[in-house]
C-alpha cells in the first residue's frame, strides 16, 4: 500500500517543510511478473478482452493522467502492470492466479465496491477477468508507481507551532511600561513606528467593563472612576472586576464558542434539556478561576477522575458534557458509521478548540500539509471509540447521567427509595394492577443488573417489543445458538444468604427451556426457565433458588443459549435480594385475604406512597459520555470508511507535538484520562499557545495568531512569536490562572491606548498587525442584548440554572424573550434568539474562536423596529422618567452615559431635547424619550467598544 | 436571517440614489483590515452558464418513484411475490444483504404523455402535461437511509458533518444577480430533519446563509421578513424618529470623516429605511392577474399554499435571486411523502403540488423565463418496489429514484439512465447525489472542484472528493 498518494482532495499542493516528495520506487514482488513467458494466446487475450476494458472504464480515475489532474481514485494506478500489483487503499487488487483474492472481481461484482460506479459491466465480462486472472494475468503494460514520502515527524518539529516555548528574554526598553509592552515596542521600534497616546478614564472603564463583564458601567460607576483621586483606580477597577460573578458570564460565553454549546440538535430539534448544567459549570469555573489544565482534564474525562468531595464530583461529571454535545445526526442508520462520525467530531473540537490543529483532515489519509498521519488520527480516534456518547436506537440519543448526592442523602435517598418499591409492588400485586408493564430499574428493590450491564457475546438484539420489561427495554438471541452468552457480574461485593432473580419479557415464541446458571462460594446451579409462561414472582422476575455469596468471590449470572431451545431466548434483568429485603417483601398482606382488608391496606399503601414519593429527592441528571463495556485500539478506516479497515493502531497521541514519555495508556479504561494528561502536560507546546492566543484575542480584538483555531501550516503565524510564547509562558507560570493572565494584559500600556490610529500608523499599518493603537471593536450580539437590558433596569442577574420553558418539546419557533442575560437564554440550533441571529452569533454547531463581524440591513431593522427592543427602550424611558430631581438636561446626560458611556455632545444633547420637547402631552413624552434612547442605541457610537 | 427584496425598478431607484453598489444583506464583513468589498456582488461564473438561476421544489419525505414517474409493469404482473432485495436499511441495521421482501404493485395507473411518451401516473395529470418540457432522471442513488441522514446530503452533501447547503455554495460562487436581493432564498423550510442546517452557510460567511420565508406546515400568507414593520408607530413616527437617529450619527461621525467601517454602518439604516417603505410589494401576489393566480392553483384551498409559493419562487426568479427552494413538507419526523405504512395518502400530497408545479412551468414558459430558469424537482431519496413489513406502505430507498429537471440548459423532453426491472437500484448511467449537485452547478457556470473553500486546514466543496456530470442531460 502506498500512502500519501490520495490527491483527491482540491487542496492546494504546498509543500510542507518536514515532508519530502522524492518520487520513490516501488518495490514490487518480481516474481509473478517474470515467472514465465506469457504466450501469445494469453498476450492477445490481455489485449482483446482486458487492455480496452481497463480504458474504458477505469483509466478515468485509476491512471496516472488522473492523478496529474487530482482525480486519482483509492490511490490504485491500472493503467501499468506495476500498479495493478501495487494495488490502492483498500489493499491487493489482485493476485494472479487466484482469483478469489484481492478486490479486483468483488468490485466488478459489486459485491464488495461498485465498480465502474455508472453501472455494472456485463457478466461476460466480468467473467473475462476472472479467467485472466486464473490464467496469471498477464500484463504487458510498463510504467513505474511512484509514491511520496511518508511524513516525517522530527522535520515537523521545525515548525513554528510545535517547537517547545521559548519566550527568551523580554526585549529590554526604558519606556516599556510592562514586559508585554517591551515586546510590542520593539516590533513597532524595529518598523520605525509610534504608538498613539493612552485613553481617557472615561474611554477606558467601558473598555473594561464590556471586556471583562460583558456589561456597560453606570453613570455611576463611570463618574466614580473618572474623579477618582487614587493613583491606583485602574488597577483597582480591574481587581473588582475581575471578583464580580458577572465576569464568569461574560467569560464563559467565550468559552462556550469554542465548545460548539448548544442546547438542542438540529435532527428534529431535540431538546438537550440538562445542557445549562455544563454551561454553569463553565461560568462557575472561570468565576473561580479553575487552572485551565484542570478544566481540561475535567471536560475530556471528569467521569474518570478522584474527586474530594462530592461536590467536586459532581463538577468532574458534568464537565465531560463538553464530549456530548456534538451535533450528531442521531438518525443514521448506520450506527458504526455514526459512532465514528461521532469520535471525528469529539476529535474536531478537541484538535481546533484545545489544540489548534486540524486532526479531522487526517481522517481518510496523512494530513497533506501538518505533520499529522493517518496513525495518528486513530490512535487519538482509539481513545474516543471507546467512549460512548451515543446510545444507538432508530433515533439514538446522547447520554444522560443521574449526579450522585452526599453520602448522607444518598443513604437517606436509598431508604426511601428501597420503601417506595416494597410499598409500590406490594400494592400493584394487591390491585393487580396490569399497567406495571415496564418498571424502570430504579422501582425494583435490591441489587438490579439490566440486560445492559450484561456482557454479551454472540449477536443479542435490542427490543422493547412486549411491555412487560425493566428498565429501557430487553434483549433476545436465538435459542440453541452457539457461543452466544449473557453474563451478569455485579460490581458490588455480596456476601450473605441472596435470593437470585432473572427477569424476561414472556411470550409466546419464546424458548420453552432456558438454562440460567448462578455462580456462589459453594459452587453453580442451573435453573431451567420457561420463558413462556408468566414470570412467577410478579410478572416480571423468576426467582432461581437462594445462594450463598461470601467478599472476594465473583457472583455471576450466566445464560448460555446453545443450552436452550428454540425460541427468541430473553435476557431483562437480573435482581439479588437480601434475606432481610425479602423477609420484608413477605410481610405484605395476603391477597386471597378479606376484601375488607385488602380495601384498607389499598388505602394505606396509596397514602404512604404519596408520601415517600414527597420525600424522594428530585433526580439530578447531567449530559456526559461513559466508558465503552469493551476497550480496545481502533483500526485504520482506509478512506474514512467504516467498512473498510485495516490496521490496528495502539492508542496514543499527536506524535509532533509529544516530547519525552508520555502516560501509558491503562487497558481497562479508555485512555480518556491519558489524553487529558498529554494535553496539558508540560511539554505540549500547543495547549499553552492556543489558550493564551485566545485570551488576547478576546480582549484586543484579534489573536497574535488570527487563525486562533487552527496553528497549522495553512494557519496563520504569530505577529509577535516571543510575546505568543511569552504569554504561554505566564499562563503556566502562574498555575494556568486565566484571571492572573487576563489582568497582566489590561494592565498593559499596549491596551490602554486609544482606538484611533496616527496618520502614520493608517498608512504604514493598515491592518494595525503592530498594536500601535487599540483596536476598535464592534460589540458582540450577547453585550448589545445585555446592555439594553442593563439600561432598561429590568436585568436580571440571576445566575445559572434552567431556562428553557417547561414543556418545551423541540425548538422549533422557539418563542425568546425575558431578562436573563444573554448567556442564559437558550442556544437552540435550529432557532437562535433573533438578536444572535443578527449580530454575527456563532455557528454552535463547530468551534468558533473568532466571530465574523458585519454590518447588515436585518441588523438595522431589528434595532430600528424589533418589539423586544422597543420594550426595552420604553422601560429604560419610564426609569429616566421617574427622577423627579433630575430635569431633561440632566437626563440627556444620564441617558447618554448610560448607553454611550459620555457625556452627550452639546449638539447630540440639543437634537435629542428638541426631538423630546415636540411631545404634546404626558404619554407622548414618554414616547419620545423611549424613540431617543432607542435612537443613541442604534447610533455607532454605541455598537463600538473604542 | 439576511433578507430583503426588491424588483429590479426599485433596484434602479435605489442605484440612482447612490446605495445600489452595496448590497443590502451585507454591506460589510469585516476582516482583518476592517474592509471587504460587498461579499455578495455578482461574480464571473467559472465558464459560460447555461441557467442563470434554480428553483428547487423540494418534495420533502421521499415520493415512491415507481408510483409517479417510473412504470414498472413487472410489478403488476409480480404483485405478492416475495424475493430477495438489498434493502437498504436492513442492510445499514444488520449487514444483511438479499431480504426476503414483497413487490407490491402502484394502485395508480399509467399513461404516456407528450411527444416524449413519457409514461406519468394518476397521480399527477397537470404536471405530466408538460414532460416535453421535462428531462426525467431515473437513476438517482444517494446517501442515508434515514430522512435525517439523507435530507441533510441531498442539501449539504454530507449526511452528518456540519456543511454549507448547497444554496450557500452559490450563493458564495455568484453572488447575487440584483445588488439588492439575497442570492438564496428557501421558501417554508422545514424546521425537521435537520431544519436549519439545510440552508445553513456552516463555515462560509453568514451572509450566505439561506433567507428564509415562512416555515413548512404554516400558512403562504405568514411567509414574511422579520423586522421589516413597525407595527407601534405610525409613518410619521417613524420618519421623525430616522431623522433624529441620522442626526445623532451624522455627529458622531463628524469626527471620523471617511471611516468605511462606520460609513458601512449608516448606510446600513439608509438601506434599511428604504426598503422599509419600498419593499413588501415583491411578496404581494395580490399584484398577479386572477388568471395566473388561477394557473397556480390559489383559487382552490388544497393548492392554495403550495400554489402561493411556488408563483413566489417564480416572482423571486425574476427579480434575480440565483437560488430559490419551495419545500413541500411540514414540521414532523416523518415528513409529508413518508408513507411507510398508507401509500393511498401520497394521492393528498399529490394533489396538493400537482397543479401549481404545472402552473410554475407553464407560467415561466409563457414568460421566457424558462430559457434561464433551471426547475429541479426532487427529493431525499425514493421508495422501495416492494411493501415495508408486508404492509400498505414502501420504505425509504436511497438506492434508486427519480428525479426530474426543466428549463435551461438540459435536453427537455428527455429520459436519461434507468432503474433495474423493479426500480429497485439505479443501474444505467447512475446518478448519484454529488453528480446531480455537480451538474447543477455546472449549469450554473460553476465548475464543482474549482468551487473551494479553505476551512479548518483544508479545502472544502460541495461534492466532497466525488461527482461526475452528467453530460447526457445538458442541451
Amino acid at each position: 500500500m502506498f500512502r500519501r498518494f490520495c490527491l483527491v482532495l482540491s487542496c492546494t499542493l504546498l509543500t510542507f517543510p518536514g515532508m519530502a516528495q522524492q518520487p520513490v520506487t516501488l518495490e514490487v514482488d518480481q516474481k509473478a511478473s517474470k515467472a514465465k513467458e506469457p504466450t501469445a494466446e494469453q498476450l492477445e487475450f490481455f489485449e482483446k478482452r482486458i487492455r480496452p476494458v481497463l480504458v474504458q472504464h477505469c483509466y478515468k480515475c485509476h491512471s496516472q493522467q488522473a492523478a496529474k489532474k487530482d482525480e486519482l481514485r483509492g490511490g490504485l494506478l491500472l493503467d501499468s502492470r506495476a500498479g495493478l500489483l501495487a494495488g490502492g487503499e483498500s489493499g491487493e487488487t489482485i493476485v494472479p492466479g487466484k482469483p478469489d483474492e484481492g478486490t479486483l472481481l468483488g468490485s466488478l461484482s459489486y459485491d464488495l465496491y461498485e465498480m465502474p460506479p455508472a453501472g455494472k459491466l456485463p457478466a461476460a465480462v466480468i467473467e473475462d477477468f476472472r479467467v485472466w486472472i486464473e490464467m496469471g494475468a498477464v500484463d504487458p503494460r510498463e510504467g513505474e508507481v511512484v509514491k511520496a514520502a511518508a511524513i516525517d515527524i522530527e522535520a515537523g518539529r521545525e515548525f513554528w507551532a510545535y517547537r517547545p516555548l521559548s519566550p527568551g528574554e523580554a526585549p529590554n526598553h526604558r519606556d516599556a511600561k510592562t514586559p508585554i509592552d517591551a515586546y510590542i515596542s520593539s516590533a513597532l521600534r524595529a518598523a520605525g513606528l509610534k504608538p498613539v497616546e493612552q485613553a481617557s478614564r472615561q474611554v477606558l472603564i467601558r473598555r473594561l467593563y464590556y471586556d471583562l463583564l460583558g456589561l456597560p458601567p453606570t453613570p455611576e460607576q463611570i463618574e466614580a472612576f473618572v474623579e477618582s483621586q487614587n493613583e491606583d483606580a485602574y488597577e483597582t477597577l480591574v481587581d473588582q472586576l475581575l471578583e464580580s460573578p458577572r465576569f464568569g458570564e461574560r467569560w464563559g460565553r467565550h468559552w462556550l464558542d469554542v465548545v460548539r454549546y448548544a442546547e438542542s440538535v438540529t435532527l428534529r430539534g431535540l431538546i438537550y434539556q440538562q445542557a445549562w448544567r455544563y454551561r454553569d459549570y463553565v461560568i462557575e469555573s472561570f468565576n473561580d478561576d479553575v487552572p485551565i489544565d484542570v478544566f481540561i482534564r475535567q471536560q475530556i474525562a471528569g467521569d474518570l477522575l478522584e474527586a474530594d468531595d462530592y461536590q467536586q464530583q459532581r463538577k468532574n461529571l458534568v464537565a465531560t458534557g463538553y464530549l456530548a454535545m456534538g451535533n450528531n445526526n442521531l438518525e443514521d442508520q448506520d450506527k458504526a458509521k455514526l459512532r465514528m462520525d461521532a469520535v471525528d467530531e469529539q476529535l474536531e473540537t478537541i484538535g481546533r478548540g484545545l489544540l489548534g490543529q486540524t486532526i479531522g483532515c487526517a481522517r481518510c489519509h496523512d494530513h497533506k500539509f501538518d505533520p499529522i498521519p493517518t496513525k495518528d488520527y486513530y490512535a487519538l480516534a482509539g481513545i474516543l471509540r471507546n467512549t460512548e456518547s451515543i446510545v444507538n436506537a432508530n433515533v439514538g440519543k446522547w447520554v444522560e447521567s443521574e449526579l450522585p448526592l452526599p453520602q448522607q442523602e444518598l443513604e437517606a435517598a436509598k431508604q426511601v427509595q428501597d420503601e417506595l418499591t416494597l410499598v409500590k409492588s406490594e400494592l400493584a400485586k394487591l390491585t393487580k394492577d396490569t399497567k406495571l408493564g415496564v418498571v424502570g430499574v430504579e422501582d425494583v428493590v435490591g441489587l438490579v443488573l439490566d440486560d445492559s450491564d450484561a456482557v454479551l457475546v454472540g449477536n443479542w438484539n435490542k427490543s422493547t417489543s412486549n411491555k412487560t420489561y425493566v428498565g429501557p427495554g430487553y434483549q433476545y438471541a436465538s435459542g440453541g445458538a452457539a457461543n452466544t452468552s449473557a453474563t451478569f457480574e455485579p460490581q458490588e461485593e455480596l456476601s450473605g444468604v441472596y435470593e437470585v432473580r432473572f427477569a424476561y419479557a414472556y411470550g409466546s415464541n419464546r424458548p420453552k427451556k432456558l438454562q440460567v446458571e448462578v455462580w456462589d462460594a459453594d459452587g453453580s446451579r442451573i435453573t431451567e426457565l420457561d420463558e413462556t409462561t408468566v414470570p412467577a414472582v410478579d410478572g416480571h422476575f423468576d426467582s432461581l433458588g437462594t445462594y450463598r455469596f461470601e467478599k472476594g468471590m465473583k457472583p455471576r449470572v450466566v445464560v448460555d443459549t446453545s443450552k436452550s431451545s428454540a425460541g427468541a431466548a430473553v435476557i431483562d434483568a437480573v435482581q439479588f435480594l437480601s434475606e432481610e429485603q425479602v423477609a420484608r417483601e413477605s410481610k405484605t398482606v395476603d391477597s386471597e385475604g378479606d376484601q375488607q382488608a385488602v380495601a384498607t391496606r389499598v388505602k394505606e399503601l396509596e397514602a404512604k406512597v404519596k408520601e415517600l414519593e414527597k420525600l424522594t429527592p428530585a433526580k439530578e441528571i447531567y449530559m456526559t459520555v461513559r466508558e465503552q463495556k469493551e476497550i480496545a485500539d481502533a483500526q485504520v478506516h482506509i478512506r474514512g470508511d467504516v467498512h473498510n479497515l485495516g490496521d490496528d493502531v495502539p492508542r496514543g497521541f499527536l506524535q509532533v507535538a509529544t516530547y519525552g514519555p508520555t502516560p501509558p495508556i491503562s487497558r481497562g479504561e479508555s485512555g480518556r484520562v491519558e489524553l487529558g494528561q498529554w494535553i496539558t502536560s508540560d511539554s505540549n507546546p500547543l495547549t499553552s499557545r492556543v489558550f493564551a492566543n485566545r485570551v488576547w484575542g478576546w480582549l484586543i480584538g484579534v489573536g497574535l495568531v488570527r487563525t486562533p483555531d487552527n496553528f497549522g501550516v495553512t494557519g496563520e503565524v504569530p505577529s509577535h512569536p516571543e510575546l505568543l510564547d511569552y504569554l504561554a509562558a505566564q499562563l503556566k507560570g502562574n498555575g494556568w490562572s486565566t484571571k492572573q493572565l487576563i489582568r497582566e494584559i489590561v494592565l498593559t500600556a499596549t491596551y490602554q491606548r486609544v482606538s484611533v490610529p496616527s496618520e502614520e500608523l493608517t498608512e504604514r499599518d493598515p491592518e494595525n498587525r503592530l498594536l500601535g493603537h487599540m483596536n476598535r471593536r464592534r460589540m458582540d450580539a450577547e453585550s448589545i442584548l445585555d446592555a439594553m437590558l442593563s439600561v432598561s433596569g429590568k436585568l436580571d442577574l440571576s445566575m445559572g440554572g434552567p431556562t428553557i420553558k417547561s414543556g418545551t418539546k423541540n425548538d422549533y419557533n422557539y418563542p425568546h424573550q425575558g431578562y436573563r442575560r444573554a448567556v442564559y437564554w437558550p442556544a437552540f440550533r435550529n432557532s437562535l434568539p433573533e438578536i444572535f441571529q443578527v449580530f454575527d452569533y456563532p455557528n454552535p454547531s463547530v468551534v468558533v474562536g473568532r466571530r465574523d463581524v458585519s454590518s447588515t440591513s436585518p441588523q438595522a431593522l431589528f434595532m430600528l423596529n424589533n418589539p423586544g427592543v422597543m420594550e426595552y427602550c420604553n422601560l429604560a424611558a419610564e426609569r429616566f422618567l421617574a427622577m423627579p430631581e433630575v430635569d431633561d438636561e440632566g437626563r440627556i446626560t444620564l441617558i447618554s452615559l448610560a448607553v454611550l458611556g459620555r457625556e452627550p455632545t452639546p449638539r447630540e444633547a440639543d437634537i435629542s431635547l428638541s426631538y423630546v420637547q415636540q411631545a404634546q402631552s404626558e404619554e407622548e413624552r414618554l414616547q419620545n424619550w423611549s424613540r431617543v434612547i432607542q435612537a443613541i442605541f442604534a447610533t455607532v457610537d454605541f455598537r463600538y467598544i473604542k | 436571517m439576511n433578507s430583503l427584496f426588491f424588483s429590479r425598478r426599485q433596484a434602479l431607484r435605489v442605484a440612482s440614489c447612490g446605495f445600489g453598489s452595496l448590497a443590502l444583506s451585507g454591506i460589510l464583513a469585516g476582516d482583518e483590515s476592517g474592509w471587504v468589498s460587498n461579499p455578495l456582488a455578482a461574480k464571473q461564473p467559472h465558464h459560460a452558464a447555461r441557467a442563470k438561476r434554480i428553483i428547487f421544489l423540494f418534495m420533502q419525505g421521499g415520493p415512491s418513484q415507481v408510483d409517479t414517474f417510473d412504470y414498472k409493469p413487472i410489478l403488476e404482473k409480480r404483485h405478492g411475490e416475495k424475493m430477495p432485495f438489498d434493502d437498504a436499511r436492513t442492510i445499514a441495521n444488520t449487514g444483511k444483504r438479499g431480504s426476503e421482501q414483497t413487490l407490491m404493485q402502484s394502485p395508480w395507473k399509467f399513461r404516456q404523455y407528450g411527444e416524449c411518451g413519457q409514461p406519468v401516473s394518476e397521480l399527477f395529470p397537470q404536471m405530466a402535461q408538460h414532460v416535453d418540457k421535462m428531462c426525467m432522471i431515473h437513476s438517482m442513488h444517494t446517501e442515508g437511509v434515514a430522512h435525517g441522514p439523507a435530507t441533510l446530503f441531498l442539501h449539504t452533501g454530507a449526511t452528518n458533518f456540519v456543511r454549507p447547503s448547497m444554496g450557500s455554495w452559490i450563493s458564495y460562487a455568484l453572488g447575487s444577480e440584483n445588488d439588492n436581493l439575497p442570492a438564496f432564498v428557501t421558501i417554508a423550510p422545514s424546521p425537521g430533519n435537520g431544519g436549519a442546517r439545510n440552508y445553513g452557510n456552516a463555515f462560509l460567511p453568514p451572509v450566505h446563509q439561506g433567507t428564509t420565508l415562512g416555515s413548512a406546515g404554516r400558512p403562504a400568507t405568514e411567509a414574511k421578513v422579520r423586522n421589516l414593520i413597525n407595527n407601534s408607530l405610525s409613518k410619521d413616527q417613524q420618519q421623525g424618529q430616522f431623522e433624529l437617529l441620522r442626526a445623532l450619527n451624522a455627529e458622531q461621525t463628524s469626527v471620523r470623516p471617511g471611516d468605511k467601517e462606520l460609513d458601512a454602518v449608516i448606510s446600513s439604516y439608509e438601506l434599511a429605511w428604504r426598503f422599509q417603505n419600498n419593499a413588501p410589494e415583491i411578496l404581494d401576489l395580490s399584484r398577479e392577474t386572477e388568471t395566473t393566480q388561477k394557473m397556480y392553483g390559489m383559487d382552490h384551498k388544497d393548492t392554495f399554499d403550495f400554489g402561493s409559493q411556488c408563483l413566489m419562487a417564480r416572482r423571486l426568479a425574476e427579480a434575480g435571486v440565483r437560488y430559490i427552494q419551495v419545500t413541500y413538507g411540514d414540521a414532523g419526523a416523518n415528513p409529508a411523502w413518508d408513507q411507510h405504512s398508507n401509500l393511498p395518502k401520497h394521492a393528498d400530497h399529490a394533489k396538493r403540488v400537482d397543479k401549481p408545479i404545472a402552473g410554475l412551468l407553464q407560467d415561466l414558459a409563457q414568460r421566457g423565463l424558462l430559457d434561464d430558469t433551471l426547475v429541479w424537482f426532487g427529493a431525499e431519496f425514493g421508495r422501495t418496489p416492494y411493501s415495508q413489513n408486508n404492509g400498505t406502505g414502501r420504505d425509504h430507498n436511497p438506492n434508486g429514484f427519480t428525479t426530474w429537471l426543466a428549463g435551461a440548459g438540459v435536453k427537455a423532453g428527455f429520459k436519461f439512465g434507468a432503474s433495474d426491472e423493479f426500480g429497485h437500484k439505479a443501474v444505467e448511467s447512475k446518478t448519484h447525489m454529488h453528480d446531480l449537485h455537480a451538474t447543477l452547478l455546472h449549469l450554473l457556470g460553476v465548475d464543482h472542484k474549482r468551487l473551494t473553500y479553505s476551512y479548518s486546514g483544508r479545502n472544502f466543496r460541495l461534492t466532497d472528493v466525488h461527482g461526475e456530470l452528467a453530460t447526457g442531460i445538458l442541451s
